[in-house]
């Protein structure tokens, strides 16, 4: 029964990359992504258990908190102070964007039939939803120019490997679980007070402009 | 005891390095004595018998320290204290203090430094330490030359002699890490010549040490620097700084077997050296470079020498072989003395006009005779006339070569191409220094810079001297000499060094003496009827023109002409020409340059090649982050596509 549901959420986490890569305003970006996080906090949830392990649920509400509420949040206060709202003129705009990332979902489900996995994980769409996000922060990531976008990128990114994760939830420790989150947390940190500096030192959040600093 | 000498020759030379920025006269006593010292410990070891070894427990890099001190690098030892000496007296008054406050300084400092290092390159018997103080002494060489480094051509030779001797470095470190890998250890026992397996290694220390050496197609780095260098530093560079790249071929070809064809690759690249070399000294106009250049024809000496005796090795140990050998060991000491000594003459030359180019010279006699007259003697040494020491040790190499032809085995088909592309460098050579000296010291002043010269005074004119004496005592008393060249020999193959001297060599001694005293004597006899009779003075090149002058005489460029026209195909002369037309011509012009042509066409070239590409490379370099994520994704999807394809777990 819950493998079912599993593949609702992970089938629903897929549809909010493309409307990840499909919206031009940021605001709706940052949404999608928060939702995006809350999905992958519940599903460590549905997976199945033998017995109660507190720990899995203590991941799932860090998760919840940290991709739903606190990154999000972040975010949405950078853009606040850099005073932008809508991405302009990316390299790859919205169309091909998605047209790319439904491509990728796509070839991510077929290679994901061919690769050789254990009979407990074949069934789900984890591996097919894992690639496929992955490949649509890589797409944010080359595709567009703000720096928040590109952060945007990096959190789907960052929550396909979540998904691969979630492959290996009883056996990987919780230290290293909470170890990824809080780097994640601690990085986008980071790039939010960087944002702010490049806004103040060049009146433009847009990292074409940061090419004389490749030395 | 050798081992004290070398300990306080060490000591001196460091203190030198500390002292010398501040008291030059302290530095200069203390260089003086340290090389005297390290001379009496080259001279124990070249007269006595046995090795000096000193292996310590101190170690540097993992590696033991071990010092060594045998015929061969004794006898290299000796040059450079003698060079080292004289240089450092030299520079005292020709690098002073007051002209050059910011500079003298810092040359005295690296002077010692590299005096000191190039000594350890001769002591030093471990391969990773060699590389370390070869290194050191790289760029102490490097600090020495680029000393005027406000001039911007300068700097160029300086850049260019770095790269150059890192490009020869790297096939060292190649060298030594593949003999520390095959035999197991850094350390250099000595020799090793029944490992058959080392003797591919060759082919890296001749390319190595061949670039330090400036064996013809590598020598691109030599006529810039050693032109452009102080003259002090000139003359070490040239007699003895080049050396060390013999050295280093000599050392290990000593102790490594070396593959049959080594003998006729040195042999041939010697041969092509010295006559290349020369044709490019012929056609220069900046007598600095023309000494660099006939630098070059002499390394090529050197090699026929040593490839004949390589020759003799691998063709049954033949008598020849030690001859020539003989030869190239005493032409290191030969052409670390004349060429040492016309650097300083040329020192002097540029001292006094402050010009190095022949065309603006001339007359210098009159004002300069001691220089001219020193500077004509070391002409005559370089040209290899008798009764000087070039002829000596050039016919020794001869007669090895000679002896080898007559001999009728296979290593005469090397030996008499090489006898006479040798000979025909040593005519030219003659040709170059007659041009030389002729445009320096005779005929008119050409410029005003050259007609208010002035004699140098007595700190530059004493190095000059002892050199001189040098070259006069080995032309006039081979016989001193030869148990030195003997224990080299003995220490480069154990079964040469018990020849006695050759009774060639003993004539030879005799009949120069005896040419010596008809010379002196044809002089005095000259110089007598000359002052009896009275002189008229007139123009020179007066050759019945109406009204002479100073322009009318051959300038360096046409004094060559004739030879240069032969090696057009190498020299490539860049000519400009406005030839006189009609009956009143009012202007004719005529300039002639000759390019580095290894340098200009080949490397320059081949260079601006690699750069191009690399340029275009390097604008994958762009600094926008969004196509650096894609060359990672790209990276990965390739590496993925390339692990399914492989068919990897």
């Amino acid at each position: 029964m819950s493998g079912g549901t599993l593949n609702l959420f992970i089938g629903l986490a897929m549809g909010l990359n493309l409307l990840a890569l499909g919206s031009s305003r940021l605001p709706s970006l940052i949404r999608a992504v928060s939702l995006q996080g809350v999905l992958l906090g519940v599903m460590p949830l549905l997976l199945e258990h033998d017995t109660f392990d507190w720990r899995v649920v203590l991941v799932a509400l860090a998760t919840m908190v940290g991709k739903g509420l606190v990154i999000p949040g972040l975010l949405r206060r950078a853009m606040r102070a850099a005073n932008v709202e809508r991405e302009m003129a990316p390299f790859i705009s919205y169309v091909p964007s998605l047209l790319l990332g439904a491509g990728g979902t796509i070839a991510a489900v077929a290679l994901a039939r061919g690769l050789p996995l254990l009979p407990e994980h074949a069934g789900t769409l984890l591996v097919p939803g894992a690639i496929a996000s992955m490949l649509t922060g890589f797409i944010l990531l080359i595709g567009r120019a703000k720096a928040i976008s590109q952060v945007c990128g990096y959190l789907i990114l960052e929550n396909g490997i979540y998904l691969f994760g979630l492959l290996l939830i009883h056996s990987t420790p919780l230290l290293v679980e909470s170890g990824i989150l809080l780097d994640v947390t601690v990085g986008v940190f980071v790039i939010g007070i960087i944002v702010d500096r490049i806004q103040r030192a060049f009146d433009s959040l847009d990292t074409r402009k940061l090419t004389t600093l490749r030395e | 005891m050798p081992g004290p000498l070398l300990l306080f020759a060490f000591a001196a030379l460091v203190t030198g390095i500390v002292v010398g920025v501040r008291m030059s006269r302290l530095w200069l006593a203390l260089t003086v004595a340290g090389t005297t010292a390290g001379f009496g410990a080259a001279l124990m070891v070249l007269l006595g018998a046995a090795d000096w070894e000193w292996r310590s427990g101190f170690s540097l890099g993992d590696e033991l320290v071990h010092l060594r001190l045998d015929g061969v690098s004794a006898l290299f030892l000796a040059l450079l204290c003698v060079v080292g000496g004289a240089g450092a007296v030299y520079a005292r008054e020709y690098w002073p203090e007051k002209h050059y406050p910011a500079s003298a300084p810092r040359g005295r400092v690296w002077w010692s430094a590299l005096v000191l290092s190039m000594g350890l390159v001769l002591t030093v018997s471990n391969g990773l330490h060699f590389l370390i103080v070869w290194e050191l002494f790289a760029i102490c060489a490097f600090f020495l030359i680029t000393l005027d480094r406000q001039r911007r051509e300068v700097r160029a030779a300086g850049w260019l002699y770095l790269a150059a001797s890192h490009a020869g470095t790297m096939a060292l470190f190649a060298f030594f890490s593949l003999l520390a890998a095959r035999t197991g250890s850094w350390d250099l026992p000595g020799p090793m010549r029944e490992r058959a397996d080392l003797s591919s290694l060759f082919w890296l220390v001749l390319a190595g040490f061949g670039v330090k050496a400036g064996v013809f197609p590598l020598h691109i780095w030599l006529p810039s620097a050693h032109a452009n260098a102080p003259s002090h530093v000139s003359a070490i560079m040239s007699g003895v700084a080049i050396k060390m790249g013999i050295y280093g071929i000599v050392r290990f070809s000593g102790w490594l077997p070396v593959p049959a064809a080594a003998g006729w690759v040195v042999i041939g690249l010697g041969a092509t050296s010295a006559l290349l070399g020369i044709a490019f000294a012929f056609a220069q106009n900046d007598f600095k470079r023309l000494l660099a250049y006939c630098s070059v024809e002499n390394i090529g000496i050197i090699l026929v020498g040593l490839g004949a005796a390589l020759l003799a090795l691998t063709h049954g140990d033949a008598v020849w072989g030690r001859l020539a050998l003989a030869g190239a060991l005493l032409h290191v000491w030969s052409h670390g003395a004349f060429k040492a000594l016309l650097f300083f003459g040329a020192g002097s030359v540029l001292h006094a006009t402050g010009t190095r180019e022949m065309s603006r010279l001339g007359g210098l006699w009159r004002t300069m005779p001691w220089t001219a007259g020193l500077f004509a003697l070391g002409s005559l040494a370089v040209s290899g006339l008798p009764p000087l020491n070039g002829f000596v040790s050039e016919w020794l190499v001869y007669l090895g070569l000679f002896d080898a032809v007559t001999s009728k085995g296979p290593s005469a088909w090397a030996a008499l191409p090489a006898a006479i592309m040798l000979a025909m460098a040593g005519a030219m050579a003659m040709a170059s220094f007659a041009k030389a000296s002729a445009m320096i010291f005779l005929g008119a002043p050409r410029t005003q810079a050259a007609a208010h010269a002035h004699e140098c005074g007595m700190g530059m004119r004493a190095p000059m001297l002892m050199l001189a004496g040098v070259c006069v005592g080995i032309g006039l008393a081979p016989i001193l000499f030869w148990p030195a060249i003997r224990r080299a020999a003995g220490s480069w193959c154990p079964g040469w060094g018990a020849e006695e001297t050759p009774a060639p060599l003993v004539a030879l001694g005799s009949v120069h003496v005896a040419l010596a005293v008809l010379i002196l004597a044809a002089a005095a006899w000259l110089w007598r009827k000359a002052h009896t009779n009275g002189l008229r003075r007139g123009m020179t090149w007066d050759c019945g023109y109406a009204t002479p002058y100073a322009r009318m005489q051959y300038v360096s460029a046409s004094f060559a002409g004739i030879v240069s026209g032969w090696f057009r195909w190498i020299l490539q002369p860049e000519r400009k020409i406005r030839r006189p037309r009609g009956h009143f011509p009012e202007e004719a012009l005529r300039l002639e340059r000759v390019p580095e042509t290894v340098l200009e066409r080949i490397i320059g070239p081949v260079s601006a090649a690699i750069m191009r590409v690399s340029t275009t490379v390097r604008q994958l370099q762009h600094g926008r982050l969004q196509f650096y994520i894609l060359y990672v994704v790209a990276g990965l999807i390739a590496l993925g596509v390339l692990v399914l394809l492989g068919g990897a777990p």
